[in-house]
C-alpha cells in the first residue's frame, strides 16, 4: 500500500517539475510559454550576426588565399546592396533613430537571402575542387544563419512594438521594391570573380548588420556598459 | 677686378694681370670640381617611389596610414598623400600629417567612413621630379587593431589551500564600449619566476580574470591584449610582476612527517594482511559446507589406507568413542537412525542436514524447497543414538547401515553396519574392512528393508557414487520416490535432490536446497 503511494506521489512530482521545466519559449507570449526578455533576444541574435560575420569573413579570406594569392587590386565592384544607404560611421548610425535603424537591417537581411542561395548552389556544382566543397558548406551555413537572423530580427521588432520601444510604422516592405537583388549577378553562372565579389560584399553587410544591431541593443535598453 | 687693377697700378700691372688669370682659371676649376662631385654622388635626382606600408585603426572611429619614402634625391622631398573614396567624388588630401608622426596620415572622426573602400596613394616631390606609389585599397573595417588593455592590477588572495591571484585591467581608453559600437575580448598570460613559458588564457568580455593555479613562493607576469570584433590582436601591455609569499613553508615538514607515518602505518597494516592471510581468507569467505556423513570423515576413507581406515572403523566392545575427524560445522551429514521415539524426542535439536539420499524420481524440484523438504524426508534433527533394536526409521532420508545386531551376519558385500551410534557425529560401524562404498539404505514408511541401493563410490565431501544395479530380486514398489533401483530401471530421468547423472553415481548437493 506504501509503495503505490510512493508511486502515486513520485509520478505527481515527476510531472509538476516537468511542467516547469520543459515550457516551450514562444515569443508572442500565448498562454504556457516561457517568453524570453528583450534583452535575452537581442543577445541572441547579435551573437547570431557575430558567428554569420565570422564564418563569412573566414571564407573569404581563405577564398582570397585559394584563387587570388597575389594581392592585388581587383578593381572597383559594385555591391548589389549598394543602394541601401547605410550609416557608415557611429555618429550618424546613432543619429539614425530606432526606426530608421530597424529598417535597415532589416532590408539588408532581406537583399541576402536569395544571393547566398545562389551562392551556395553555384558552388555546390562547381565539383572540380575540394576547396568548394569546404565553401559550399560553409556558404550553407551562412545562408541557414541569415534565415535564422531575419526571423529573429522580425520577433524583436514585434516585441518592440509591443513594449512600445518601437513605433509602428515599420514595417516590412515588399523586398522586390527595395532590393535589386540577384539580377545584378547573371542568372545562374557564377564564377569564382563573382563568388569572390559576392562573398567580399556579404562580409561587409554582415558586420554592417552586426554593428547596427549591436547599436539597436544599446540604445533600447539601457545598461551601463552596453 | 682684374681690370681695375689694370688701370690703377701701372707699374703693377703684369703682376695683377698674372693674378686674375690664375683666379680665373681657379674658379673655373672649382667649378668643374663641384659639377663632377655632384654628378658622381647623384642625389640630385628625382625622387624614389614611396611604399604604404600599413594603415591602422584603434577604435574603429578613426584610422592611421604610414609609408615609407624612397630616396629623397638629394633634394628636400615633399610627401603627399591622396586618397579617393568609394560614394564620395573626387580626389583628397590627408587632413593631417602631423599627429601621428612622420610620413603618416592621420583621418579623423570627420574624414573616417567604415565599409567603404579607400584608395590611397602617395606622392613624393622634390625639385627634379615626383614619384607616386602603388595605389593602396583599404577598408576601415579591414584594419581594426585596438591598443593595449591598460592599468593593470593584480591582487594576490592568500587563502588557506592555495594562494589566488586577481587581475584586473581597463579597456583602452580610446573604444567606445557604452554605445557598443565595439565589443574587446580579452586574452592574459601569466608565466612564473623567469621562465619562457607562458600560459595563456582568455577572459571574454570580462575586464577581471582569477588565477588558481599559483603557487606560493614565485613571481608571477601576468600580460593582457585585446581584440576588437573581428580585427587584429593588440599588443601586449605592459607586463605586471607579483610575487606570493612563501608563508607555508614552514608546515611542510610537519606534512611530511604527517604523511610518511601514515605510510609506514599502511605498509605495515599491509604486511600484516598477508601475513596472515589465510585467516583472513577464512573469515572473509568462509567455506561452504559440504555435506558430511556425519562421524565418517570421507577424506579419511578416501585417502588414508584401508588399514587405518578399518583400524578407525573397529568398533571394540567398550565403545569407546571412535574420533573422526569431522567438520563439526553447520553442515550437511547424513543422519543415520532408526529409532522413531529418538525422532520426537530430538525434535528441538534442529540442525542443518543433508538429505543426500533424497531421491525424488517422479516428481522434478523446481524451486528450492525441494519435496525432500516437504514430505517424508524432512530431516531437521540430529541423530544423537541409535540402538540396536533399530526399528525402521521414519520420515528421513538417511544412510541405514544396520537394521539388527542380530540380523548381522556379515555379508561379503561392500557395506558395514553401524552398529551404534553413540553421539552428534559418532557412528560405530561393525566391519573391519570398509571399502569405499557402501549402503544407502533407504527406510520406508514400513521398514522394508529391500530398498536401497549400493553406493559405489564416496568420492569426497558430498559426493556418493551408487552404481547402477539390476537387482531382480528388489521390488520396484511404486510408493513415492523412494526407490533407487526403480528409477535406474526406468528410463526415465530423475530429478533429485542430489544429482543423479548418468554415470549412476549421486552428486549431493549441500544443505540449501533442502532446508
Amino acid at each position: 500500500m506504501e509503495k503505490v503511494l510512493f508511486a502515486v506521489l513520485t509520478l505527481v512530482y515527476l510531472e509538476l517539475s516537468m511542467r516547469v521545466v520543459s515550457a516551450p519559449i514562444c515569443s508572442y507570449g500565448q498562454a504556457g510559454c516561457h517568453v524570453p526578455s528583450l534583452a535575452d533576444l537581442f543577445e541572441r541574435v547579435i551573437q547570431q550576426s557575430s558567428r554569420m560575420h565570422s564564418v563569412s569573413s573566414d571564407l573569404h579570406s581563405d577564398f582570397e588565399q585559394y584563387f587570388f594569392p597575389r594581392k592585388n587590386l581587383i578593381g572597383k565592384r559594385k555591391c548589389h546592396t549598394y543602394d541601401i544607404l547605410t550609416p557608415e560611421d557611429k555618429e550618424n548610425a546613432q543619429r539614425l533613430g530606432r526606426e530608421q535603424l530597424t529598417e535597415v537591417i532589416v532590408r539588408l537581411l532581406q537583399a541576402w537571402g536569395e544571393p547566398l542561395s545562389e551562392l551556395y548552389q553555384s558552388m555546390s556544382q562547381d565539383q572540380n575542387q575540394d576547396f568548394n566543397l569546404y565553401s559550399s558548406n560553409k556558404a550553407l551555413e551562412i545562408s541557414d544563419i541569415l534565415h535564422e537572423l531575419k526571423d529573429g530580427v522580425t520577433i524583436i521588432t514585434e516585441k518592440m512594438k509591443l513594449l512600445g520601444v518601437l513605433s509602428n510604422t515599420v514595417g516590412y516592405n515588399s523586398p522586390e521594391s527595395l532590393v535589386p537583388s540577384s539580377a545584378f549577378y547573371t542568372q545562374g553562372d557564377l564564377d569564382s570573380m563573382d563568388h569572390h565579389d559576392l562573398l567580399y560584399c556579404f562580409r561587409r553587410d554582415s558586420n554592417k548588420a552586426k554593428n547596427y544591431l549591436r547599436i539597436l541593443k544599446c540604445t533600447t535598453l539601457p545598461e551601463p556598459d552596453c | 677686378m682684374c681690370q681695375h687693377q689694370f688701370y690703377v697700378a701701372k707699374p703693377a700691372l703684369k703682376s695683377s694681370v698674372t693674378v686674375c688669370a690664375r683666379m680665373r682659371r681657379d674658379l673655373r676649376g672649382a667649378l668643374l670640381l663641384l659639377l663632377t662631385a655632384a654628378v658622381q654622388s647623384s642625389s640630385m635626382s628625382a625622387p624614389g617611389k614611396p611604399v604604404l606600408l600599413s594603415c591602422r585603426s584603434p577604435e574603429k572611429e578613426t584610422f592611421t596610414c604610414w609609408w615609407e619614402p624612397g630616396s629623397d634625391g638629394g633634394l628636400p622631398t615633399t610627401h603627399h598623400l591622396y586618397y579617393e573614396r568609394e560614394r564620395l567624388e573626387g580626389t583628397y588630401e590627408c587632413p593631417d600629417y602631423l599627429s601621428a608622426g612622420r610620413n603618416s596620415c592621420f583621418f579623423d572622426k570627420n574624414h573616417t567612413s567604415i565599409w567603404v573602400d579607400y584608395y590611397l596613394t602617395v606622392m613624393a616631390s622634390n625639385a627634379l621630379g615626383n614619384a607616386t606609389s602603388d595605389p593602396f585599397k583599404m577598408d576601415v573595417m579591414e584594419i581594426v587593431k585596438p591598443d593595449a588593455p591598460g592599468n593593470v592590477t593584480l591582487r594576490v588572495e592568500e587563502r588557506e589551500a592555495s594562494p589566488c591571484l586577481h587581475v584586473r585591467w581597463m579597456p583602452p581608453s580610446n573604444t567606445d564600449t557604452k554605445s557598443g559600437w565595439v565589443t574587446i575580448k580579452y586574452e592574459l598570460r601569466v608565466k612564473k619566476d623567469n621562465s619562457n613559458n607562458w600560459k595563456e588564457y582568455t577572459s571574454g568580455t570580462q575586464t577581471h580574470f582569477s588565477l588558481y593555479s599559483v603557487s606560493p613562493g614565485g613571481v608571477y607576469t601576468v600580460q593582457v591584449r585585446c581584440l576588437l570584433d573581428h580585427g587584429s590582436w593588440s599588443e601586449w601591455s605592459n607586463t605586471t610582476f607579483v610575487k606570493i609569499s612563501n608563508y607555508l613553508q614552514n608546515e611542510r615538514p610537519l606534512s611530511m612527517l604527517i604523511s610518511i607515518l601514515s605510510a609506514i602505518l599502511f605498509i605495515m597494516a599491509g604486511l600484516i594482511l598477508i601475513a596472515k592471510r589465510k585467516s583472513v581468507k577464512q573469515w572473509v569467505l568462509p567455506p561452504v559446507p559440504g555435506p558430511k556423513i556425519r562421524g565418517i570423515n570421507s577424506q579419511l576413507l578416501q585417502s588414508g589406507g584401508s588399514d587405518d581406515v578399518g583400524n578407525v572403523l573397529i568398533i571394540k566392545q567398550s565403545f569407546p568413542p571412535i574420533y573422526f575427524v569431522w567438520e563439526d560445522q553447520m553442515e550437511d551429514y547424513l543422519i543415520v537412525t532408526e529409532n522413531e521415539d529418538w525422532l520426537s524426542s530430538n525434535s528441538q535439536k534442529r540442525k542443518k542436514s543433508l538429505i543426500p539420499a533424497c531421491f525424488h524420481f517422479d516428481s522434478e524440484i523446481h524451486s528450492k524447497e525441494s519435496p525432500c523438504h516437504q514430505n517424508d524426508w524432512e530431516k531437521d534433527e540430529e541423530i544423537s543414538q541409535v540402538d540396536n533394536n533399530n526399528k525402521p526409521f521414519t520420515n528421513t532420508g538417511y544412510v541405514d547401515f544396520q537394521r539388527n545386531v542380530e540380523n548381522v551376519d556379515v555379508k561379503h558385500v561392500d557395506y558395514s553396519r553401524v552398529k551404534e551410534v553413540k553421539s552428534d557425529n559418532i557412528i560405530f560401524l561393525e566391519k573391519e574392512k570398509v571399502q569405499s562404498s557402501g549402503y544407502i539404505h533407504f527406510q520406508r514408511q514400513e521398514g522394508i528393508p529391500e530398498d536401497y541401493s549400493r553406493v559405489k563410490e564416496v568420492e569426497s565431501d558430498h559426493l556418493v557414487v551408487l552404481q547402477k544395479q539390476n537387482a531382480a530380486d528388489l521390488s520396484c514398489k511404486d510408493e513415492g520416490n523412494h526407490y533407487t533401483d526403480c528409477a535406474l530401471h526406468k528410463p526415465r530421468k530423475p530429478h533429485v535432490c542430489t544429482e543423479l547423472s548418468d554415470s549412476g553415481y549421486v552428486d549431493t548437493i549441500p544443505a540449501p536446497p533442502l532446508m
